[in-house]
């Protein structure tokens, strides 16, 4: 299925919304009761979906957007986790043949295994700019918290990005081309 | 077919081009120091005064979980009493938690009275959403005289420093992050070291010789080098000594003076030129007896 121009700028806006929000919750609301020691990365989630359901050459455009955004409420800036996003939307295209995203377990494994793949490629950037190598087990292992408790809210999140993105179930595993 | 290989030709071209961008991006990135674009500057100030309402409002949400939310399966009678009892305790909480606001606020100025700076001070609105950061953000900015570099204070110690200021709010870099590294000395020994981020809300001190004399619930503070920090800030307590590695200097874990978990009010402290510089030259000055002058 294709989507028109319009209906792609809307979808994206609504999307970068949900990312504003989601952010304000990481970094504000959870801080505030006291949840300040594993951070709920939502931009991780939100570009994985784009990366993993959407097709499009527009795709790396929006990761860039959204890692636009997040860098408001974040100094990890903007350029990390873009190049992340680009490196698992690639990986996701190597491996779309086996990726079905149909059920809450497999979406939740999914998201959990392309975590790593952007944990690890976010981390190695990090450790080299600080020149720091050190510190990767602990950067990493840092992640594993938040990122299973992402997995389980993924089939959650992903339902509600399916109905802004109008991705049908029948679609197929890898979603609508745009 | 063509139209699928042209496709497919355009998003290659799109990676490419996006990666080039972010590698670009990768490279110019500063990890101890930040300057915002007009994008952030714009952004942030629409999107932190939300933070700042959230932050605090951070009584009500308990508040409204404890004594609303908990009773909802009792009688009416109990629920009219209930509430009426909710609301009494509720003003309660309140006036408790603006008297010791203002202990803490009195604490916190006290403390920093004989510091030759002016402080700002602020209140802290939001964390940093990525995990590998530890960076907070205050409700002060430029407009308050927050500048970047400026050192953040609370009465239990040192909290970092300004990475990046807009008008009205802050980012600061704290001692827990990776990227902020404090010249310190060891209380007791005088000795050099340098404090560094790690995880879970700790930091380890790095540089320390392994003859040096350094014991578990040693007090560290700010040695005054390196022209961020003002000198005898307290930074922390020395937690654990490894002395079984192979190198020529200590492992040691550090706990923060400050309590993260429970910061809500900080100091910044603005280097006031000429007051700073009088302080610093105070400090050094060894004094001088009549008879030497005379000499």
């Amino acid at each position: 299925m294709r989507m028109r121009f319009s209906q792609i700028f809307i979808s994206f806006i609504l999307t970068v919304l949900l990312l504003i929000g989601l952010e304000i919750v990481t970094s504000t609301i959870l801080p505030a009761v006291g949840w300040k020691e594993y951070r709920l990365t939502f931009n991780v989630l939100i570009v994985l979906f784009l990366a993993l359901r959407l097709e499009s050459p527009l795709v790396p455009w929006m990761i860039l957007g959204l890692q636009v955004v997040h860098s408001v409420f974040s100094i990890e800036g903007w350029a990390l986790g873009t190049l992340a996003g680009l490196i698992v939307m690639t990986s996701a295209n190597y491996l779309k043949e086996l990726l079905h995203l149909t059920t809450a377990i497999m979406t939740m494994l999914t998201v959990q295994l392309f975590q790593v793949i952007w944990f690890v490629t976010v981390t190695v950037i990090i450790c080299l700019k600080i020149s720091d190598f050190d510190k990767f087990p602990l950067i990493v292992w840092s992640f594993i918290p938040g990122s299973v408790l992402l997995s389980f809210l993924s089939p959650v999140l992903f339902w509600l990005l399916e109905q802004i993105w109008r991705v049908p179930k029948e679609g197929g595993p890898r979603g609508v081309e745009i | 077919m063509k139209l699928i290989q042209e496709s497919s030709k355009t998003k290659i071209v799109s990676n490419i081009i996006v990666a080039i961008v972010s590698f670009y991006g990768i490279s110019q990135k500063q990890f101890d120091l930040g300057q915002p674009t007009i994008f952030h500057r714009v952004v942030t100030e629409v999107l932190a005064p939300v933070q700042e309402s959230l932050a605090s409002s951070k009584k009500s949400f308990s508040s409204l979980w404890q004594n609303y939310l908990m009773i909802v399966d009792t009688s009416k009678h109990n629920q009219v009493l209930g509430k009426q009892i909710s609301r009494l305790e509720n003003d309660l909480t309140s006036m408790e938690e603006i008297r010791k606001e203002n202990l803490r606020l009195k604490k916190l100025l006290n403390y920093s009275e004989e510091l030759p700076h002016q402080k700002v001070l602020a209140q802290v609105v939001g964390w940093d959403s990525a995990n590998e950061f530890k960076v907070i953000r205050l409700n002060k900015g430029t407009k308050h005289g927050v500048k970047t570099m400026a050192p953040v204070i609370t009465d239990h110690g040192l909290v970092g420093y300004v990475y990046k200021a807009t008008e009205n709010y802050s980012d600061v870099l704290t001692i827990l992050d990776q990227n902020n590294r404090v010249d310190i000395l060891v209380e007791r020994t005088r000795t050099h070291g340098i404090v560094e981020g790690v995880f879970n809300f700790r930091c380890t001190l790095k540089y320390i010789m392994k003859n040096e004399p350094v014991e578990v619930g040693d007090k560290l503070m700010t040695a005054g080098v390196g022209g961020i920090y003002p000198k005898g800030i307290k930074v922390g307590m020395v937690t654990d000594i490894n002395k079984e590695n192979f190198g020529m200097t200590l492992s040691i874990d550090v706990v923060p003076s400050v309590d993260f978990d429970k910061l809500e009010e900080v100091l910044v402290l603005i280097p006031v030129e000429g007051a700073v510089a009088e302080a610093e030259v105070e400090a050094t000055t060894v004094p001088v007896t009549s008879e030497e002058t005379k000499k």
